[in-house]
């Protein structure tokens, strides 16, 4: 077994395995997991301790294949890297980002206002059923014709009669 | 028999439930659900994936946290 002390790994060639201690309190557990995910086609990874102080990962080679596992100690250091990096600025923007999806899903969905004014622009406004919309005048004037033909026809009838 | 443990603070218990769905062809799994760890035994394994299943079991258990 073989252990780099700048990098905090050790490497058992007869196993193919190699073993991180990682400090949680600078690369989080998710952090870890998505450094994790992205080397789970080229080893088997198993990670084990404690969360909250120091987090084990083992990778062992999957058979078959010819992994230099000291490379990808290197490798998997720097996607911790990338992926705090990542981890940090969607930490940084979550306000930002959790505003503008707010606002684009706020334009998406119709407003009241909006609905209630096309609505009013639907309606035929010209329609007038009850015939709240005709004057005074055209009401009754049309009352008063109906009352003076009444008038005129039985005024006519009893002339008729008298003749 | 082979058995795995897991840490409850790093692997969730639906993670592992949704891997043995997966498996559950290529061997019988039980669960031992305990305060800190969660025990997975796998018996009867399919001898053409005997010597890797425990690790490809793990590797899909992992791969459903992130």
């Amino acid at each position: 077994m073989t252990k780099n002390k700048d990098f905090n790994f050790s490497i058992d060639k007869k196993q193919n395995q190699l073993k991180f201690t990682i400090n949680t309190k600078i690369y989080p557990l998710t952090v870890i997991y998505q450094a994790a995910y992205l080397f789970l086609d080229k080893v088997y990874i198993f990670l084990a301790g404690d969360p909250e102080k120091k987090l084990e990962v083992n990778f062992k080679s999957k058979p078959d294949s010819n992994t230099d596992l000291n490379q990808l100690a290197g490798l998997f250091y720097n996607e911790l890297l990338n992926q705090l990096l990542r981890y940090k600025v969607s930490e940084t923007n979550a306000k930002i980002r959790e505003y503008i999806v707010s606002q684009a899903l706020y334009n998406a969905v119709p407003n009241e206002v909006d609905e209630l004014l096309k609505e009013v622009e639907e309606e035929d406004w010209q329609e007038d059923p009850l015939g709240i919309a005709k004057t005074w005048e055209e009401q009754n004037q049309k009352q008063s014709k109906k009352k003076v033909k009444s008038k005129t026809s039985k005024n006519q009838g009893k002339t008729k009669k008298k003749k | 028999m082979e058995s795995i443990e897991f840490d409850k603070q790093i692997y969730k218990l639906d993670a592992i439930k949704k891997a043995i769905t997966e498996f559950e062809k290529l061997a019988n799994f039980s669960i031992i659900d305990s305060n800190e760890i969660i025990k997975v035994k796998i018996n009867k394994i399919d001898p053409e994936v005997k010597d890797i299943l425990k690790d490809e079991f793990a590797n899909y258990v992992l791969g459903m946290q992130s």
